[in-house]
């Protein structure tokens, strides 16, 4: 009864969303270009924050950092060397991996909260970090970018990371690879007595969830113009892209899109009227989505009406 | 290159000393909450914060001494504690430690928002006291040093209070084995709003003491909220003693790093201490829970 929400069932679906997708900067405006970049940019950024921490269940609470390595490799790239936006960004997503291997190999030896607390102290000297090289970054007076002439380019760019993550989620989740990572979640000793190297595909998941947002930093500060530590680094940044996961349904492969959607289609309706007060109506979210749906809506459907798991 | 001296070692060894007794004490709070619920509470901080607020408030409106202001701020926190603990924290004991960590930082950013709207964000102070002790070739800061000692006169309180009356031993046992506290006929319940309550009070009086020697302002409670879970890493999550090692700990290797390298770089220095502190020792110095 729930062939039709099968992989191949939704390919068509999906297709089509994609062809409009495609379709859409024929006849958008700039605003409406550069929300719809936005939106791409927290799908890849929750559902590559999906990959690590949906699957595997470690909590990595600091994942922001590789946005911002991401952000700063490109941005210095860009403006030292001249390089083309596309390949900044790409050298973004090789730095942020390369950075989650060197990272990932002490810290995932850590287990729960000590790993989340490792995160996000890896957040906090990054930022710290990019404030005090100021030959490289900028210091607190940031970095900036030359001016921007089209934002068509960066909207495929963005979009295509926001699919290619997607993508391979639904590679790993189908794959033998997955399996072992939600053995890891489910119980790691069992994992490690059932002959998994639970160490080594930790590992790979973790490097796999920092190139999106590494590609995607990179190309958010392309669209920004200026970045500055704070901006770059922001532990709301790693929140929001968890409870964007934890609403749409974590560990899922639908959720995190889902959850990027509406919360972020909500930030742009609703939290532009409560300038003042946007912190505490996102906090109450936060509470609430913790308190009352831990499951996500697509965890609760795939309960209730038994789902496929490849959703 | 300066030369440095024994004199400045000296310095900086006293320096860090009275920051760490402080450090010790807030994340002695933190430690509580976690060793009893198992819950890692992101809005420590922003308590802190909260408490700081209150003796800037009485000390600008009526005048009262700063220190005076402990025996307000820690009680009123200590409430606010309990009635967090009742309604949302005790719906997250024992959840993954995903949960706690968003539910509390989503009472930590309502609470600073909460604090931008009601105090807004201007930069306060408490100009209570300025000038330094000044001991043969060494100079402290009076407002620090007298900080120390309230810091020491507390957390000393607060464990002779774990360690000897019967509340405190039984908040021992519920953060040793809950089920077993249970069957002897502890109420736990009631143990995680105390212990909560505690923890806050704790916070609170870090707040008031820190208040006459930096500026106040609503997002003031992060970096104590991140030192605080540092300090507990570092001696042991669940482990109370280890809290104060830790405690002291960071303060000193905070100090070194300002002399040897530059102040900036003394939050990265104290991230790398935990690293390897957490790879040689996963469960911190003096060994904690595994999770």
């Amino acid at each position: 009864m729930t062939r039709w929400l099968s992989p191949p069932a939704l390919f068509l679906p999906v297709g089509v969303v994609l062809v409009l997708l495609a379709l859409y900067p024929m006849i958008a405006t700039g605003y409406g270009l550069r929300v719809m970049l936005q939106l791409f940019m927290w799908i890849a950024l929750a559902q590559s924050w999906n990959v690590i921490s949906g699957l595997t269940g470690y909590v990595s609470f600091g994942h922001v950092a590789f946005f911002g390595t991401g952000a700063y490799t490109g941005a210095i790239l860009m403006t030292r060397l001249d390089l083309s936006w596309l390949s900044a960004s790409l050298a973004g997503g090789v730095a942020a991996a390369v950075l989650a291997l060197a990272i990932g190999w002490p810290c995932l030896r850590l287990k729960g909260p000590y790993f989340a607390i490792a995160m996000l102290g890896l957040n906090e000297v990054l930022r710290v970090a990019a404030s005090y090289f100021e030959g490289l970054t900028g210091g607190g007076l940031g970095l900036s970018l030359p001016t921007l002439h089209a934002s068509e380019p960066l909207y495929y760019a963005m979009g295509a990371v926001a699919v290619a993550v997607t993508a391979l989620t639904f590679a790993i989740v189908t794959s033998r690879f997955g399996l072992r990572l939600m053995t890891i979640r489910e119980d790691e000793v069992a994992a490690e007595a059932m002959g998994i190297d639970t160490f080594r595909y930790k590992l790979y998941a973790f490097v796999l969830s920092a190139v999106g947002p590494g590609i995607v930093g990179s190309l958010a500060a392309r669209d920004q113009g200026y970045i500055e530590p704070i901006s770059v680094f922001p532990l709301i940044t790693t929140i929001t892209m968890i409870v964007m996961v934890l609403f749409g349904g974590k560990g899922t492969i639908w959720g995190p899109v889902l959850g990027a959607t509406v919360l972020f289609s909500f930030q742009e309706m609703v939290w532009a009227h409560f300038i003042y007060l946007h912190q505490l109506l996102f906090g109450a979210i936060i509470v609430a989505v913790v308190l009352a749906m831990p499951r996500g809506i697509l965890g609760v459907l795939q309960q209730k009406y038994n789902l496929p798991r490849t959703l | 290159m300066t030369v440095i001296t024994p004199t400045m070692i000296g310095q900086v060894v006293i320096s860090g000393l009275l920051a760490g007794s402080l450090y010790a004490m807030v994340a002695l709070g933190l430690g509580l909450i976690f060793g009893v619920m198992r819950v890692l509470n992101v809005a420590h901080g922003p308590i802190l914060m909260l408490g700081a607020y209150v003796t800037f408030w009485l000390f600008s409106t009526v005048g009262l001494n700063p220190y005076l202001s402990l025996l307000v701020s820690m009680p009123l926190l200590f409430a606010l504690g309990v009635l967090l603990q009742r309604t949302l924290v005790r719906r997250v004991v024992d959840a993954p430690e995903l949960s706690s960590l968003l539910l509390t930082f989503g009472l930590s950013i309502a609470i600073v928002n909460l604090a931008q709207l009601g105090f807004t964000s201007d930069l306060r102070a408490v100009e209570f006291m300025t000038g330094s002790f000044v001991l043969g070739p060494f100079a402290f800061s009076k407002s620090r040093v007298i900080a120390c000692l309230f810091a020491v006169a507390i957390t000393t309180g607060a464990f002779l209070f774990l360690q000897k009356t019967r509340v405190g031993k039984a908040i021992r046992a519920v953060s040793q084995s809950r089920e077993v506290a249970q069957v002897c006929g502890i109420d736990v319940q009631s143990i995680h709003m105390l212990a909560f309550g505690l923890a806050s009070a704790l916070a609170a009086a870090g707040g008031s003491l820190v208040a006459v020697m930096v500026a106040i302002q609503p997002e003031m409670g992060a970096i104590y909220t991140f030192k605080s879970f540092l300090v507990i890493v570092l001696g042991g999550a669940g482990n109370y003693p280890g809290a104060l090692l830790g405690g002291l700990l960071l303060g000193l290797v905070e100090q070194l790093a300002s002399l040897f390298l530059t102040t900036q770089v003394n939050e990265a220095v104290a991230y790398i201490l935990l690293v390897v502190v957490l790879l040689v020792r996963p469960t911190g110095i003096l060994g904690g829970r595994a999770s």
